[in-house]
């Protein structure tokens, strides 16, 4: 029976293999930093992925869209009573990841009777007068992950490694808005392009091979080209530069084209 | 507890929150209060050539006491709207408050702007959920709500919406006035309207700036709680300007300038 350690373990490991393969084929999210804010980008099939929660905070998510729905909701609905309730400066990504969505994520995951939310979530935050700034990234189980300069989610913990080894190589907070888009959608295939293959071929050995292998530019511009067919590039900013409280947007379809205009 | 209808007052009563604006009648002896008249204030908006051009007075009074003479009285709700308030200050700062919150939340929670109708019967809800601490005769509250709609096919989507009492809102099409100096103005408004050389609606925005600075200044000259320019401690009334383009202060450097070339100047002698 599941009361036994050992049982209870076991569900707990078939539930992480069966969320796992839930999440296999979702389209990566890049966030990085540039020099005006925080950008986050994705190439989505329809579904908005990219969301505003408060003034200074957003979130993006891969998983189910009725769990992405429910946690979107419950984060926008914390930050918006606490931000008027204390202040908007009072609100911080991390107490709402570490306190709110984390807890909730992980009591879900263990409680093997109910439903588990399958859902990778990845929340940015804008830092004003001094306040800490960056990118906290929320695993199914519950696990927080931040980084100060740029993090990613993506279907397979391996497409996530590439594309942080990807990102890496690039100090991006001088970037412009143009530049930081270009190298955060060359991630995005770098993740979504290993992830594909995974899926075709996912032996052992094979897996070594594949994150040794690098994509010169050429190439990842030829398979986002054909990502575009079907897909379409969301992108949003927090941006330090804007009047209003509220630093969020998405970003127009003329700064997209700006950005792959050489590419097309 | 979710909210699907993206109602920020329905989500603070699910947190247990209260608002200022819903707080209980408290008895009072004697004869019921009178509504009383807004005090303490001058703000209008105009309508010129590209929005709405909106100016406000900075004094807030207690009686003859002047209480503070830094008042912001036109509160950005969002990008572009301007709530101007009149009348009880804990009030009316908490209802801007709410209002930009509601706003904020219908936007994250549902994905998508909240209409200006909605806007308006947003405002005018909190405008009678204050109704008792109105007739206590010490909470109330008339502001002027002053919004640039930018899906309009007019080519001026600039629009003055003022209240009663009760939260009923109507649409004004040229300008509007509220606090208790507006009684010395709204006259001088249609005048100018009517029968100046240049309609409001014609004006360019130094026109638009030199009519609002002139009546603030006459609003001040017989209404003891309205203050005009103060060369003491240099303050100037606010100004604001919503246009497609969104919503910009006239500088104090831009405001300085109007005042001495066309404000300071008179015929008298």
């Amino acid at each position: 029976m599941l009361d036994e350690p050992y049982r209870w373990l076991e569900a707990v490991n078939n539930r992480r293999d069966y969320i796992e393969d839930q999440l296999r084929g979702g389209s990566p999210v890049v966030g990085l930093k540039y020099d005006d804010g925080l950008l986050l980008v994705t190439i989505g099939r329809g579904q908005r992925k990219i969301f505003e929660v408060h003034d200074r905070i957003a979130l993006s998510a891969i998983g189910h869209s009725a769990d992405i729905e429910r946690l979107r909701m419950m984060a926008t609905d914390t930050a918006s009573v606490q931000g008027f309730q204390s202040s908007v400066d009072d609100l911080t990504l991390h107490r709402l990841t570490n306190f709110v969505l984390g807890p909730t994520i992980k009591q879900s995951f263990e409680a093997i009777f109910g439903s588990a939310y399958i859902i990778k979530m990845l929340l940015v935050e804008l830092g004003v007068r001094g306040a800490a700034e960056g990118f906290i990234s929320l695993n199914y189980d519950g696990t927080v992950q931040a980084n100060q300069h740029r993090e990613v989610i993506g279907g397979t913990h391996e497409a996530e490694t590439a594309m942080q080894n990807y990102l890496s190589a690039a100090d991006t907070s001088e970037f412009s808005l143009t530049s930081a888009l270009q190298f955060a959608l060359e991630t995005w295939v770098v993740g979504w392009e290993l992830g594909v293959q995974q899926a075709e071929d996912d032996s052992e050995e094979n897996a070594n091979e594949r994150s040794e292998s690098t994509m010169d530019k050429e190439r990842l511009h030829e398979v986002l080209r054909d990502e575009l067919k079907a897909g379409e590039i969301e992108g949003a900013v927090l941006e330090a530069s804007r009047r209003s409280n509220s630093k969020f947007r998405l970003l127009t379809s003329d700064e997209i084209n700006a950005a792959i205009s050489d590419w097309l | 507890m979710t909210n699907y209808k993206g109602d920020f007052l329905d989500l603070l009563k699910a947190h247990d929150c209260q608002i200022q604006l819903d707080l209980p009648v408290t008895p009072t002896s004697g004869a019921s209060s009178p509504l009383q008249e807004t005090e303490g204030t001058t703000v209008l908006a105009v309508r010129y050539k590209d929005g709405i051009l909106i100016g406000g007075d900075r004094r807030a009074t207690a009686g003859n006491v002047v209480m503070y003479d830094r008042a912001e009285k036109l509160l950005q709700i969002d990008e572009y709207s301007v709530l101007a308030i009149a009348g009880s200050p804990a009030m009316a700062y908490e209802m801007a408050r709410v209002l930009e919150h509601s706003f904020q939340y219908f936007r994250r929670s549902q994905l998508q702007e909240l209409s200006i109708e909605g806007k308006l019967r947003m405002l005018s809800r909190l405008i009678r959920d204050n109704l008792p601490m109105t007739l206590q005769g010490i909470g109330g509250v008339i502001p002027i709500f002053a919004i640039y709609d930018l899906l309009t096919e007019d080519e001026n989507g600039g629009k003055i919406f003022f209240y009663d009492a009760l939260g009923a809102h109507f649409e004004s099409a040229d300008f509007a006035t509220s606090g208790s100096g507006s009684v010395w103005i709204r006259g001088v408004l249609f005048y100018q309207n009517r029968w100046g050389d240049t309609p409001l609606a014609d004006m360019d925005e130094q026109e638009a700036t030199v009519t609002v600075l002139r009546l603030l200044d006459a609003a001040a000259e017989y209404d003891s709680a309205t203050s005009g320019y103060n060369p003491k401690s240099n303050i100037y009334p606010t100004v604001k300007t919503i246009t497609k383009d969104g919503i910009q202060d006239l500088s104090a450097e831009r405001l300085r300038e109007i005042y001495a070339e066309s404000v300071e100047t008179t015929h008298a002698r």
